[in-house]
């Protein structure tokens, strides 16, 4: 088609502000979808996403419109990740569209990731269409909300459209709004092909299927095609549309956006943000903007069961056909036996993975405490990365530790504008700035990723009464007085337990630490003693006192059998210990770091 | 070691279901408001002694519990125990289990002419208020008249059951039944944990146990004073005056074989164990059709029975010798354990120390890998 009659735009939305209902009731009134066939919020086709109310993989989706001016558009809606952890990805689902719908609740307002979001759109040269939504709620302020919403992206109030996804009340604007306000693409139909992998997902029956924007040239089925950065050749062993299912054509034009079928093997063969081109005919520059998955946050993961274990290897394999950002490496430990270091983009994706792994894969596993990599200079000179406390050479070989900051934004109504002041202080923040945005302020500060990776998001969210929303980019790695706290259990450290933290919280953390260890470990035959440690010095101590009694009352012949068999049951329930020396460690206590700060503060 | 004894099984329990109200902490095959069945369940009960007499010597000891055997009433008690008589050995231990309001002068001389040598009163508290939270029917008099009939109808020894963490009980609510004992003076007392068995009312409704802490100086505070009275701690949960040890019970917890008939009875003949179902109509209809009782089986293997040897050879104060228990599972547990102080070991023999018999359950354990 004509690049003049083709649209492509994104949906930035914060999570529950109404994106995927929009965009079935786009699909719905272009008729690419009927009413009987319609599936509830057909883009998310996740059950977890489906659940947690977000999109993790972007999609993206062809209907045909036609338009007041009675032409015929195509219309290329590229779903975008929602949340804070996949900002690359959203970067790449922008980069293949020129415009975007920035859609609001009506009650709630501009959200953080939405703004951070909304940046990247305005950086990236997008015309954003403010949108309004939920204006049929009782609690909706459109008048003060499209103030804000005409602010942020310097338009007038008059533009923002008020809609409904939910009843359909303006969709048909916004679809107007698309075609008129949107300019089209304008790539070069007979350049060397260059085409945007915006997203990418492993199919067990036709491997890797990139998602892309033809920017330059054309693709067709057949073609030997290239990625420029992993240098990968692969066959077009189709390419196609979805509309909203797979459909193949013969050929996407510049301005296009549709799939591929490449066959390959792997996700770790084809990055988003690669640059796809035709082998025969290359290309000679890549589009710009591509950049490796980094991994973030790093955390142990070790089966319950120590059978268990091939089967978590084979289950992170699966899972990371389909997840190039997921890394992983054996670990050892010495509490927990055989185990994988695996790496993430942030909480939510190890979230996510834990709770898939757990899931679709019916394992049990214990997760230690996430941390953020380091690099440590030593006194001979040397640079090492430590993703896990335990690598974290002895103090006297230490010359400098640095650890990632990120600047963290917040969006928050005046009233909580303290509480979330002070548990940045808490948390090592430095303060940058403060801009109020209507009724509410953006607070700004610059904060050591270690002390989000915690339990920040939850603190926060219960500190604000939910009103907070939070987004952060990394910014740089920063010197830090970093100490290794380590945890003992009748005397004997316990690998598992040990968290690097600063200096001047070693205390606190330490102390709140033995004590929900105290709490969660039961009593046993001896007495335990708990203790933090910096360093091989004790700094805070409890003790699991030892059980008085267990004795199972009367047994008469009758209860032979049954006294057997509570025994075994007894068993059993110790099977789920770990066994930590002599002491039987319930699985809670290694999440007892977790909510460490509940407690120490 | 495996096989039964050569000279037949020495041990009869015989299982008597009914009772007057479900008790709240019970989970037992017990009948409730179904006394007109009584004579047809002794009538079935006569039969399956019949049809399983082949597997008994001569008796050693039998023990008639329930449910609440004094609710058969004298006359058909007199013709169970007619039955049993030629049944028993010279000098053998006949217990009889009772609710102390169920007793009475004529129920007391029938049991005692048919050959009954030791009655259990179930007391299971001197306080009232706590039996209102068992719901026990007897009151604290009920139990003092029925201890002072029992002496004078000549029975030959006297137990008292009890019952200890009941909740809301105070260490003076403890002090208080020790007192009771005192005065009472039986011959042997049996004083349990309250135990929360899946299946009673106590476990769904919602009162709380006590904790570890409590427990546990409710039930020192038992042993202490029960020693210092002159009872030996012969069992974790049994204490008696020199020579009134229940030899029923002992032979459980040597792991002896014993038959047991009646309706839920167990019966262990090794290898074999079985278990008649619960139910007293179809119990009464097999036997009836001339059939045997329904039945669960279980066979037990060489292992199952040295663990269950373990677990019942550490409840009683005597030693266990190994060479009859069969060696741990974990040996090196051993050391650890006497090192802990909870057990003392001599020659191929194993004895709980008095902090291990509290931990028992822990320390077979430890010992022992069931499952």
């Amino acid at each position: 088609m004509d690049q003049s009659h083709i649209r492509n735009f994104s949906i930035i939305a914060h999570i529950d502000h109404g994106k995927s209902t929009l965009a079935d009731r786009i699909l719905q009134i272009t008729g690419a979808v009927s009413d009987r066939d319609m599936r509830a919020q057909i883009l998310d086709s996740m059950d977890l996403e489906r659940e947690r109310g977000i999109t993790i993989k972007a999609q993206a989706v062809r209907v045909m419109y036609t338009a007041d001016d009675g032409e015929t558009y195509q219309i290329n809606l590229i779903d975008t990740p929602g949340h804070v952890d996949f900002s690359y990805e959203v970067s790449r689902s922008l980069a293949a569209c020129e415009g975007a719908l920035l859609v609001v609740d009506a009650s709630q307002g501009i959200e953080a990731q939405t703004l951070a979001n909304a940046y990247l759109a305005i950086e990236g040269d997008l015309e954003l269409v403010p949108v309004l939504n939920k204006i049929d709620l009782p609690a909706a302020d459109p008048d003060l909300h499209a103030r804000a919403l005409a602010d942020l992206i310097g338009d007038d109030p008059e533009n923002v459209l008020r809609i409904s996804a939910k009843t359909g009340q303006g969709v048909k604007e916004v679809l107007e709004a698309i075609v008129t306000r949107m300019p089209p693409p304008r790539g070069n139909p007979d350049a060397p092909t260059r085409a945007l992998v915006f997203d990418s997902v492993y199919d067990q029956y036709r491997g890797v299927v990139a998602f892309v924007r033809v920017m330059d040239g054309y693709l067709t089925g057949g073609t030997k095609l290239r990625a420029m950065a992993t240098a990968s050749d692969f066959d077009a062993e189709e390419v196609g549309v979805m509309s909203p299912v797979m459909t193949p054509i013969a050929r996407l034009s510049a301005g296009e956006s549709g799939y591929i079928v490449t066959g390959l093997k792997s996700l770790h063969e084809l990055r988003v943000g690669d640059t796809i081109t035709v082998a025969a005919a290359p290309a000679t520059e890549a589009l710009s903007g591509y950049r490796e998955a980094k991994p973030m946050v790093f955390c142990g993961l070790f089966p319950v069961d120590s059978d268990d274990y091939p089967g978590l290897r084979d289950a992170l394999e699966k899972l990371s056909l389909n997840d190039a950002s997921l890394v992983w490496e054996p670990e050892t430990s010495q509490a927990l036996g055989f185990g994988f270091r695996c790496g993430f983009l942030g909480l939510l994706h190890m979230d996510i993975i834990r709770e898939r792994l757990e899931r679709e894969y019916d394992l049990n596993l214990i997760t230690t405490t996430p941390n953020v990599q380091y690099e440590v200079t030593t006194t001979t000179g040397e640079v090492v990365a430590v993703r896990s406390p335990v690598d974290l050479p002895s103090p006297n070989h230490i010359e400098q530790i640095e650890e990632p900051y990120v600047r963290c934004t917040v969006l928050v109504p005046q009233d909580h504008v303290g509480a979330v002041m002070g548990l940045c202080q808490d948390r090592r923040g430095n303060f940058v700035t403060m801009t109020p945005i209507e009724n509410r302020q953006q607070v700004v500060y610059d904060m050591p990723l270690a002390e989000i990776v915690l339990d920040f998001y939850d603190q926060l969210k219960s500190r604000t009464r939910g009103y907070a929303s939070l987004d952060y980019e990394m910014i740089e790695g920063r010197v830090g007085a970093l100490v290794k706290l380590d945890i003992l259990l009748a005397g004997e450290p316990v690998d598992a337990l040990s968290m690097i933290v600063h200096r001047d919280s070693a205390f606190a953390r330490g102390k709140g630490l033995v004590e929900r260890l105290k709490a969660t470990i039961p009593r046993q035959m001896f007495e335990v003693p708990v203790q933090a440690a910096i360093g091989g010095k004790i700094i805070a101590r409890e003790t699991v006192k030892a059980k008085r009694k267990d004795v199972l009352a009367k047994c008469y012949g009758g209860d032979i059998s049954r006294k057997r068999k509570l025994l075994e049951k007894q068993k059993d329930g110790k099977k789920r210990m770990k066994h930590v020396g002599n002491v039987e460690v319930p699985q809670e206590a290694f999440l007892a770091v977790l909510q460490l700060d509940e407690n120490s503060q | 070691m495996m096989r039964s004894d050569p000279d037949g099984v020495a041990h009869l329990y015989v299982h008597l279901p009914f009772c007057a109200s479900r008790c709240g902490y019970c989970a037992f095959v017990v009948e409730v408001g179904r006394e007109h069945q009584r004579d047809a369940y002794l009538d079935a009960l006569l039969m399956e002694l019949e049809r399983e007499r082949a597997v008994l010597g001569a008796l050693d000891t039998v023990y008639l519990g329930g449910g609440t055997p004094s609710l058969m009433g004298a006359d058909r008690l007199a013709r169970l125990l007619a039955a049993i008589g030629p049944l028993l050995a010279p000098g053998a231990e006949v217990s009889m289990e009772a609710n102390p309001e169920t007793v009475d002068e004529a129920l007391l001389d029938a049991i005692v002419n048919g050959g009954v040598t030791r009655l259990s009163l179930g007391v299971q508290s001197s306080r009232p208020h706590l039996l209102g939270v068992l719901d026990r029917r007897a009151t604290p008099d009920d139990a003092a008249r029925a201890v002072a009939l029992a002496r004078a109808a000549g029975i030959g020894a006297l137990s008292v059951d009890l019952i200890l963490a009941v909740p809301g009980q105070s260490p003076d609510d403890l002090a208080a039944d020790l007192e009771w004992i005192g005065h009472a003076t039986p011959d042997h007392v049996s004083w349990y944990e309250l135990e929360f068995k899946e299946g009673s009312a106590i476990a769904r409704g919602n009162l709380a146990p006590p904790d570890e802490d409590m427990a546990t100086d409710l039930y020192l505070a038992a042993v202490d004073g029960l020693e210092a009275a002159g009872y030996r701690w012969y069992e974790l949960a049994n204490f008696a005056r020199p020579g009134a040890e229940c030899r029923h019970s002992l032979a459980y917890w040597a792991a002896s074989d014993y038959l047991g008939i009646g309706v839920g009875a167990v019966s262990t003949i090794a290898p074999r164990r079985w278990r008649n179902a619960p139910g007293i109509d179809r119990y009464m209809a097999a036997l009836a059709a001339g059939d045997a009782p329904v039945r669960t089986h279980e066979e037990l293997d060489a292992d199952t029975r040295r663990r269950e040897r373990w677990m019942l050879g550490t409840r009683v104060d005597s030693d266990l010798d190994v060479a009859w228990a069969g060696p741990p599972d974990r040996p090196a547990a051993l050391e650890m354990l006497e090192a802990e102080g909870l057990i003392e070991t001599g020659p191929g023999t194993v004895r709980l120390t008095r902090r291990g018999r509290l931990l028992q359950n822990a320390v077979v354990q430890q010992l022992m890998d069931f499952a």
